[in-house]
């Protein structure tokens, strides 16, 4: 049977979220296609989070489990991924489109000469009959995804070459319920790092902030952005208050030490869908728009008529938030009593 | 600012530094469609991919700390050359215009694979190449991939993602990264690939002057075979990947955008649209 691997990155909590996602989805495409799910499982201490992915839909594992690999390593990552798939000849191969994800799958595609598509917001499995030789092509993995900033669509299949790779957007779908019934074989490999380089690519520190404040089920979010400066943060957070949402942030808010990671909305911070997002001080850049532009109405207030957020939002308001926020607050104080 | 060791790091250690530069359709403008709904890229003006200008400013910095050669590198097609000029008018030193039409319709991995032939053409002619910087992705096509499939082409070490590079010595480039909820510190041998985020670099302005010496400045434009590319694994036919469809991103979006210099006024019409919308803020 055709095999689907899912690249299972791991962080301290577990198995990130992310990759428990795609095993979901590659279950659900397995299911209806007659695929198999195996998850590729890479790190030092790592097999014990075997029976987590097997929980989750995976019908196999493969761990390397090895002590040069506890700390993530590109280098490293890459063989031992490109080792278990010459061994393995997965048809697909997903990746969770993270940082991590996002820098590894490219490598491992590129070595083993094969095509990859980026950040994809579907997968789906269908046919294709190249228009040049007419040679007709069964289940291939169609990558969806947004270019061009998002204003284009575009579907994607890599005929010729495996496995098909793709990395694939955090949230756009659901982490699948946990089954501890379910069963599956666990196979471990045996990589031999000896020859590597150690010094080549070293990790030295990494700095993680833990999330606390979970913004995913919050029916409105006002985020603040650099624009906002500490003191527009005050009125953010009033704001959030009076409409009883949540207060949400870009990174540069997030790096300016304005407000804890928790709130940071994004790439790599969290993907919300709230009935209402107001963005305040926040240019609208393709990192931050993937967290939030799946709310269901988005109001932006810009100083900038130009700021992209305008772009993708339902009310705009154009000028100073130091004004706009404290009148708009004062609005709807009257409004309430 | 990048830290120095000078004790480890002796004027003869100047670095050669080539930044990959994607000249991109103005992000700014909406993209054109032909009548068989296909992208009209030849009708869209090109400028420097804005996530370049990081990496350019990323070299500038370095070669104006360390002293050494920025080169830039990029594929596209002749007309691209204006887009080019911008990064010259910023300071780098030359530029390598890698232009073919059999090059046309490739994908990540064939660019990558024909980008890496013209870094290792340049690195026989330089003697070295230390640093292969770019920007972290490209605006009209956001994929990352350019830097670690470059890379993994030139068998070298790779860091995505690059916040700020932190130091140069004794042949290391210690660099930070940006990772979801923070950050890590990665200690990378060189020659690397760094693909560096818009973070913590502004990019210079380029003044009127900068743009006239730009002028003189030098782009070489070469061929498929002038840098030895397999013409078998780029463009169309030597892509992995095709693109089966493309089509309009629907917006579902009011866009109803609010300017009045009448503050009062201004959330006046704002809360009304609210209402007629049926929209509840709370
Ligand atoms: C790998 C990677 C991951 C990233 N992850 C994320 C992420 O998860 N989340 C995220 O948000 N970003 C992320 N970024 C960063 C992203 O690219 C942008 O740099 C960031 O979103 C910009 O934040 P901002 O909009 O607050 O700041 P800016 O882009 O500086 O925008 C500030 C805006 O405020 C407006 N403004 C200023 N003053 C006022 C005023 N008085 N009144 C009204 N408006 C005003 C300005 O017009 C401007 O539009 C990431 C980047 C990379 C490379």
């Amino acid at each position: 049977m055709s095999k689907i691997f899912v690249y299972a990155e791991v962080v301290e909590e577990g198995i990130a979220e992310p990759s428990l996602e795609l095993i979901g989805r590659a279950r659900e495409l397995a299911d209806k296609h007659g695929f198999s799910v195996s998850a590729m499982l890479v790190g030092f201490g790592v097999r014990k989070l075997a029976d987590e992915l097997i929980y989750r839909g995976a019908s196999e594992v493969h761990v390397v489990d090895n002590e040069v690999l506890s700390k993530y390593n590109l280098l490293f990552y890459t063989r031992a991924i490109v080792e278990v798939v010459e061994n393995e000849k997965p048809d697909i191969f997903l990746f969770p489109a993270t940082t991590t994800g996002r820098e590894l799958a490219p490598r491992v595609a590129a070595r083993l000469g094969t095509g990859i598509t980026a950040d994809c917001t579907a997968i789906e499995i269908g046919d294709y009959v190249d228009p040049i030789t007419g040679k007709k092509y069964e289940k291939l993995l169609y990558q969806i995804r947004p270019t061009f900033g998002g204003t284009i669509m575009a579907a994607i299949v890599t005929p010729n070459h495996r496995p098909q790779m793709a990395t694939v957007r955090p949230g756009v779908y659901s982490v699948p319920p946990r089954d501890t019934s379910r069963s599956g074989r666990i196979k471990e490999w045996t990589i031999d790092f000896s020859e590597e380089d150690v010094g080549c690519l070293e990790v030295l520190e990494v700095k993680r902030e833990r999330r606390k404040v979970d913004l995913r089920s919050a029916k409105i979010i006002v985020s603040g952005g650099r624009g906002a400066r500490p003191e527009g943060f005050k009125l953010i957070r009033e704001l959030a208050e009076l409409l009883g949402g949540e207060v949400g942030a870009s990174r540069a808010a997030v790096d300016a030490g304005w407000i804890s990671y928790d709130h940071q909305v994004g790439l790599t911070g969290q993907t919300v869908k709230p009935d209402i997002y107001i963005a305040v001080g926040i240019s609208g850049a393709i990192q931050h728009v993937v967290g939030m532009k799946d709310s269901k109405i988005i109001i932006a207030i810009n100083k900038d008529p130009e700021a992209p957020i305008f772009r993708i939002a339902d009310y705009g308001l154009v000028g100073d938030l130091f004004v706009i926020i404290p009148k708009l607050i004062e609005r709807l104080k009257v409004a309430k009593s | 600012m990048v830290t120095v060791n000078s004790k480890q790091n002796p004027s003869s250690e100047r670095l050669n530094i080539v930044v990959l530069v994607k000249p991109v359709p103005d992000p700014k403008e909406p993209p054109k469609f032909k009548p068989d709904g296909t992208l009209d890229r030849l009708s869209m003006k090109l400028v420097m991919n804005p996530y370049d200008k990081y990496a350019v400013e990323a070299a500038l910095q370095l070669r104006e700390a360390l002293g050494g050669i920025v080169i830039g590198v990029s594929m596209a097609p002749p007309h691209a050359i204006d887009a080019l000029r911008e990064a010259l008018a910023m300071g780098v030193d030359e530029f390598i215009l890698l232009s073919d039409p059999r090059l046309a319709g490739s994908d990540t991995l064939a660019t990558s694979y024909a980008l890496s032939m013209v870094v290792k053409k340049l690195w026989s002619k330089l003697g070295k190449v230390d640093l292969v910087l770019c920007g972290v992705e490209s605006s009209d096509s956001n994929t990352a991939h350019i830097g670690p499939e470059v890379a993994e082409w030139l068998g070298l070490p790779s860091v995505s993602y690059v916040d700020k590079i932190l130091e140069v010595s004794g042949g290391y480039v210690k660099v930070k990264k940006l990772i979801e909820g923070g950050y890590m510190v990665i200690r990378v041998k060189m020659p690397a690939v760094l693909t560096i985020a818009g973070t913590s670099y502004t990019p210079r302005i380029p003044t009127l002057r900068d743009v006239i010496t730009a002028r003189r400045k030098q782009i070489t434009t070469l061929n498929a075979d002038d840098v030895s590319i397999d013409t078998s694994k780029v463009g169309l036919l030597g892509s992995p990947t095709r693109v089966i469809k493309m089509w309009a991103a629907e917006i579902k979006r009011r866009g109803k955008i609010f300017t009045d210099t009448d503050i009062d006024r201004l959330i006046d019409n704002f809360l009304a649209e609210l209402r007629k919308d049926g929209v509840k803020l709370k």
